[in-house]
């Protein structure tokens, strides 16, 4: 086999975990300070519930500094700069030729200086309202809140990462300020850079920065589980329908177990209704799906989930046919060693392919920190896999109490 | 290297080691013709959906797994006046794997069996089973491009600005008029023509040993099909000459949460000893990044729109704007979309951003080189309009050049062509 990876990894004094990886042959360096917060993270500890969107704000907002935006700073210094928040993290990235380090201490200072006020979260509402009447023009977007909804109803994993206009409302510069000290601590973050880049001044740039906040990992609310929704569908302006069917998977299983359940269930959803499968095939044939027909698997502490959807004017039919077909009982009559195989081959292939993309990289190492797991050594985490742990995982979450579903109906009248 | 194996048939093996994966694209190139557009487009897909001895999609994807999740894709696209429809096959390099396989030789045998080896129900058509569901498939995604207004919108602006060339009128992935009366039959002519006569490009870029892959092309199904003479792909180059001074207009109303703003301008040629790069950094300072006109002005503080950006394609001067906003500040966007190029012209943009759009025109070139598909693109252009592309050193010194008065003529050269407006009510 060819060299692997290496990466430089340490908790820092100051509670920072840093990461460096060099990608040999690479012109860039990618660098991404992830929180271990997001979208869901509203509930708190003294029964308060934030307004939903509140860390998409935060994300959007914390580029306002007196005086200056920070993507000034990352552009002054050669680089291009972005930020995302998902249902569980939210991330700051940067990609640049030149002044690594440089950037490296504009990504710093982004995190750790909130500078919000009356105005520029004024200012950003419009932007973010904006942001959300995008989304919902968008069936494929609209359906995941829905079929989140029935998976875990009134749950804020239902609201839209953005918020909706109403909870916009809500958001001012205190709370967006609280929220902020309760969820950016060091010891709550991950940083990675990737590139050609040396690891001791990377740990001497962050090891010397301040962070002007708490310390301590945030507390959090308990999760209550509250039961499936029975599912629902309705109209909207479509010029094709759109069907989600829904899996709920409800596990005590954190870190690496968690990330090993999350490959095991796709294996078992490549196994019944991939692209190999003769599900997709069936319902290809019968004229229920089209080849936008996917699944997504999602395992997150609190939240294991898989979603399958597509197009369909069929959407009784194609609900029909998965609540029959997803079960143990098909799983195990097709699940041979050689189909195993052949899923653990398409796994690994996935992971080098991933290798190609600095981001890639980052934002997974980054993602999996969260979870101790390696990403250098994520290959052996799928090699463990056993055919046997599949099909165990299998018989405990393919049960019809599990399932739920939503359709989007083009209104036709 | 670089080989001629036929006229019009080209190999191109760039031999780069820093990537984990390799990746063969085989590209057939001829000129856009709207009775041929929504065939390629389902040809590609019926001819990626099984082959002779993989004679379900099933049994194909089986075959891709084994390979250590291997990617097939096979699209079409249009590069300027041509209908390109590429093969593509991309899998790990085996240096990576505790795996005997012959990763490259199966890759090439595999990439091979889709283009060349189809699944065939007699001797002038395809399976009927990949036939059908293909087309129900395509049919299917036609139908669902009116939920996507972004792109619905640059299809009626693109439909504006071409009004003139019917072989543009028909989007590159085709429509209904023509899917629905297209035979199998039609489509299995279509696909003799194209293995015969296209102009073909060889591309493949990763880690791997030239002879050897010569080695396994030549032992491949597809050997023989390239050693034949193939007709010439001339690239043209669109006029929207007619549409200066006389602007093509359309609003349309739909039921939706957000209005949509798609505009085409186009640029001036460049004065000869103007930098080439003048346009791309004009398109920079109004709205080629974060930190553009129209970003600062139209999002950051007016907080109008959260999406609204510029884009410049030069090799046919077209500069086009896109923004998603409120039906109600559609026209004070416009206003101030109207102000910002008003402030390119008049100059009264800063030496810092200049010196940024500068900045991030080299950044974007080096950084692109990080991934296999700029070493694809960079070899087909090579091969179709060398003209449109730069080394090194000269790009340096067109950007050594750029300075303002450049800028500020490109700005000044610009003609409103079109406009549409999706408002949502």
């Amino acid at each position: 086999m060819a060299e692997k990876l290496q990466k430089f990894s340490k908790k820092l004094k100051n509670g920072y975990q840093i990461e460096v990886v060099n990608l040999p042959g690479y012109n860039q360096t990618y660098g991404v300070a992830m929180a271990n917060f997001g979208s869901v993270d509203i509930l708190l500890p003294d029964q308060k519930k934030l307004p939903a969107g509140i860390a998409h704000f935060i994300e959007h907002k914390l580029f306002a500094k007196p005086g200056y935006d920070v993507s000034e700073k990352f552009a002054e210094y050669g680089a291009n700069s972005n930020a995302y928040t998902s249902y569980t993290k939210t991330a700051y990235l940067f990609q640049t030729l030149i002044n690594p380090y440089d950037n490296l201490k504009v990504l710093l200072d982004l995190i750790q200086h909130p500078n919000f006020t009356e105005e520029n979260v004024a200012s950003e509402r419009g932007i973010i309202d904006q942001e959300i009447q995008m989304y919902l023009d968008m069936p494929e977007w609209v359906l995941e809140q829905r079929i989140l909804n029935q998976l875990y109803p009134g749950d804020p994993i239902a609201e839209d990462i953005a918020g909706s206009s109403e909870s916009l409302q809500k958001i001012n510069y205190r709370n967006l300020l609280e929220t902020y000290q309760n969820n950016y601590r060091p010891s709550n973050m991950d940083i990675v850079i990737v590139g050609d880049v040396d690891p001791d001044k990377v740990e001497s740039i962050v090891s010397e920065s301040k962070f002007e906040t708490f310390e301590g990992v945030p507390a959090t609310e308990a999760k209550t589980m509250v039961p499936i929704g029975e599912g629902g569908s309705e109209k909207m302006e479509l010029s094709q329908g759109r069907s989600s069917f829904g899996i709920r998977v409800d596990t005590p299983l954190r870190n690496d177990d968690l990330v090993k359940l999350q490959f095991e269930l796709n294996m078992i959803m490549e196994t019944l209704v991939g692209e190999s499968s003769i599900n997709y095939q069936e319902l290809t044939n019968q004229e229920i799906i089209d080849d936008s027909f996917s699944y997504n698997v999602v395992a997150e502490n609190d939240y294991c989930f898989i979603i399958i959807s597509g197009s369909t004017n069929y959407p009784e039919k194609f609900q029909q046919y998965l609540q029959k077909h997803l079960s143990y009982e098909q799983l195990y009559k097709v699940l041979d060693d050689q189909k195993f195989e052949r899923i653990k081959r398409d796994a690994i292939g996935a992971y080098l392919f991933a290798q190609n993309s600095p981001d890639a990289i980052a934002n997974q190492m980054a993602e999996l920190h969260f979870y101790d797991v390696n990403y250098l050594e994520l290959i052996h985490l799928i090699d463990s896999i056993k055919r046997e742990d599949v099909l165990k995982i299998a018989e405990d979450s393919l049960k019809k109490d599990n399932y739920t579903y939503y359709n989007l109906l083009p209104d036709r009248t | 290297m670089k080989q001629e194996i036929a006229k019009n048939v080209v190999l191109n093996i760039d031999p780069i080691k820093k990537f984990r994966t390799i990746k063969v694209q085989i590209d057939f190139l001829r000129p856009l013709d709207k009775e041929e557009t929504t065939k390629r487009r389902l040809l590609a897909n019926v001819l990626s959906n099984s082959t002779r001895s993989y004679p379900s999609f099933r049994t194909l994807n089986d075959r891709e797994m084994d390979l250590f999740g291997s990617e097939i894709n096979v699209y079409t696209r249009s590069l300027m006046n041509l209908n390109d429809l590429a093969f593509s096959i991309e899998f790990a390099d085996p240096k990576f794997l505790l795996s005997s396989d012959d990763l490259l030789k199966e890759n090439i045998d595999l990439l091979s069996k889709i283009i060349f080896d189809p699944n065939l129900k007699n001797d002038h058509e395809f399976s009927d089973d990949s036939f059908e569901t293909e087309k129900r498939n395509l049919m299917s995604n036609l139908a669902s491009v009116d939920d996507n207004q972004d792109l619905v919108s640059m299809l009626k602006l693109s439909s504006l600005i071409h009004r003139d060339n019917p072989n543009k009128q028909v989007p590159i992935f085709g429509d209904m008029v023509h899917l629905n009366k297209l035979t199998n039959q039609d489509l299995y002519d279509h696909y003799q023509k194209v293995i015969k006569e296209d102009t073909v490009i060889i591309n493949v870029v990763g880690d791997i040993d030239e002879d050897e892959f010569a080695k396994a092309l030549d032992n491949s199904v597809m050997a023989a099909f390239l050693k034949e003479a193939r007709h010439d792909s001339k690239i043209t180059f669109d006029s929207f000459d007619k549409l200066v001074g006389h602007p093509l207009n359309e609003e349309e109303h739909k039921h939706l949460n957000q209005s949509r703003l798609a505009l085409a301008y186009v640029t001036e040629k460049t004065d000869p000893d103007s930098s080439h790069l003048a346009p791309q950094a004009m398109n920079l300072i109004l709205g080629g990044d974060d930190q553009s006109q129209l970003f600062l002005q139209v999002r950051e503080k007016n907080s109008l729109a959260y999406s609204v950006s510029s884009s410049y394609h030069p090799l046919s001067h077209l500069l086009t704007i896109q923004a998603g906003l409120d039906a109600k500040t559609v026209d004070q966007a416009m206003e101030l979309i109207g102000k910002q190029i008003d402030f390119i012209q008049k100059g009264q943009f800063s030496e810092s951003q200049i010196e940024h759009a500068k900045k991030v025109l080299s950044t974007r070139r080096k950084i692109s080189s990080d991934s296999i598909q700029y070493y694809i693109m960079h070899n087909i252009w090579e091969n179709i309009y060398p003209k449109s592309l730069l080394n090194d050193d000269r790009y340096q010194e067109e950007l050594d050049k750029l300075n303002k008065d450049h800028i500020i003529k490109v700005a000044q050269g610009i003609h409103d062509i079109a406009q549409y407006r999706l408002i949502g009510d």
